[in-house]
């Protein structure tokens, strides 16, 4: 392999490894619209910056982090609404805005395409370093939260109701999503990064005992699903995302069939 | 006797419904007190109402002569601390592979500062309620593969190891077969009388209040139609009409 795809991969292991740590929490509070609507606010931003001749990865950053932040604010226990039904609507309308985008462009179109379904081949040695230190930051603030991250997992309104810090871990947890998400997009694409998000820690959820092992796993099934589906883009000359995604969905698949044929029990 | 919950003047509204109103009630710090109503009298947002988790529209809560309902959501934390609440089950999400002793070490928390982990001592705090709830054997087991009685008892570990000063069931025996409720109402009943703890319980079912529980107040449409001692509460027209049938308390274990 060409030493020019060395950093693609660094780039896509990280990637992987982040996602994946996120999918923990987005998949384990049954909110997986919250991780869709993050990202395809950061697409919002993405297009619509690329439509204004900016930097598409800043304006994905600014929208995804305004969205994080809308998203934190959400009541956990509207009666009149429910959080997946509101979120739901809010990735309708990003789609839409998306889409509008797409088709006032003309000139760059196909820049605003690979937006949408992922390419990877433009990641250097900087890009490996900016996910990089993302993810290690999200490992940290992980380990550093682990005990409130836990309790809000288990229960948002339990937790709120016996601990300070709940509101504060919750809104930096989002901020966490908005910045991977935004920085991971171009690379996975942003109407695909939803599926990286749930898969690998759906996968994990389904063979896992303990927290940690979840954690660990979901990690381990992100990293594979990213550097598996990047050599396959890169040898079979196919959409990155889509060879990502797929990989993750086999790998879910895998240990959904697992399960079932070795009875597997708590 | 020192008050350990006060309200007074509370008003709670939705649009134009009321939701809660009680003028005055006071939880003395020891009591065990059942509250009972059917399904949609005001219980579980009266018991919010008692932990801090929503404002009144009028009136005051005070806990342990704080007043609680109208300080900054920050401060209102300090005492939430002092609060074990258990909740109904869809507050929770019993799918998650946790294993029985993480879910009640997460009790601890709330006596741990940020960027603190749980200690040695705190493990041992933990595992001294998994095995008062009779679940020594099961502490490596997964949560989510217990059995409903056995969740609650989980869940009741998970508040007590946080040591608190006032303890809110809500519907805990909600689902459960008779011989789990038994068994539910025999570790409240030992529970209460070993730690002498002040404890409000909320149900729909009189099956549920343990013999330890001595004052009952009935809920109707957001407002108190009884309060006082418990054989006097369930013997009451009040009772017969919410219930719609002869009352009986459970046997005394």
């Amino acid at each position: 392999m060409d030493a020019y795809f060395f950093p693609i991969i660094v780039t896509g292991a990280f990637a992987g490894i982040g996602i994946g740590l996120l999918g923990v929490f987005i998949v384990g509070m049954r909110m997986p619209f919250i991780g869709s609507c993050i990202s395809h606010t950061a697409m919002v931003g993405a297009v619509y910056a690329t439509l204004f001749n900016i930097n598409p990865t800043l304006g994905a950053l600014v929208l995804s982090m305004l969205g994080s932040a809308g998203v934190a604010f959400i009541p956990n226990n509207r009666k009149n609404l429910d959080a997946n039904t509101g979120q739901a609507i809010l990735l309708a309308f990003m789609m839409g805005l998306v889409f509008l985008a797409v088709g006032l462009e003309q000139d760059s179109r196909s820049e605003m395409l690979s937006l949408l379904w992922g390419n990877v081949l433009f990641a250097g040695w900087g890009t490996a370093l900016t996910t990089g230190s993302l993810t290690v930051a999200l490992m940290v603030f992980s380990l550093l939260f682990n005990k409130e991250l836990k309790a809000i997992l288990f229960s948002r309104s339990l937790a709120e109701a016996t601990s300070m810090y709940t509101h504060l871990v919750y809104f930096l947890f989002l901020c966490f999503c908005g910045l991977i998400l935004a920085v991971n997009l171009k690379a996975v694409g942003g109407l695909l990064i939803f599926s990286l998000l749930v898969c690998p820690a759906a996968a994990a959820y389904q063979i896992c005992h303990g927290h940690k092992a979840v954690v660990l796993t979901s990690m381990l099934f992100g990293l594979l699903s990213t550097v598996i589906g990047f050599l396959m883009s890169y040898y079979l000359n196919l959409p990155t995302g889509a060879c990502t995604v797929l990989v993750s969905t086999l790998i879910f698949a895998f240990t959904s069939f697992s399960r079932f044929v070795l009875n597997m029990n708590d | 006797m020192k008050n350990c919950v006060a309200l007074s003047d509370i008003l709670i509204k939705r649009g134009s419904h009321t939701i809660l109103q009680i003028d005055q009630l006071t939880i003395h710090a020891g009591e065990f007190v059942g509250l009972l109503g059917p399904n949609g009298a005001g219980k579980t947002t009266f018991l919010k109402l008692c932990c801090g988790l929503i404002k009144p529209n009028r009136g005051n809560v005070r806990f342990q002569n704080q007043c609680i309902s109208r300080i900054a959501p920050g401060r209102i934390a300090h005492f939430r601390k002092h609060i074990g609440y258990i909740p109904q089950q869809a507050e929770y999400h019993a799918h998650l592979p946790f294993t029985l002793r993480e879910v009640v070490a997460m009790g601890r928390n709330a006596l741990k500062p940020l960027f603190h982990a749980l200690d040695k001592t705190d493990y041992e705090i933990v595992d001294s309620w998994i095995d008062k709830m009779g679940l020594a054997d099961r502490g490596r087991q997964t949560f989510r593969s217990l059995s409903g009685g056995q969740q609650q008892k989980a869940l009741i570990a998970r508040a007590m190891v946080a040591e608190p000063q006032f303890l809110l069931l809500d519907e805990p025996g909600a689902n459960l077969d008779p011989n789990w409720k038994k068994q539910l109402r025999e570790t409240l009943d030992r529970l209460f009388n070993d730690c002498r703890i002040t404890a409000l319980l909320i149900s729909h079912e009189l099956d549920l209040i343990p013999s330890a529980c001595q004052r009952l107040i009935l809920l109707d449409q957001g407002r108190i139609v009884q309060d006082g001692p418990k054989a006097q509460v369930i013997n009451s027209d009040f009772a017969r009409q919410l219930f719609g049938r002869t009352i009986t308390t459970p046997e005394k274990p």
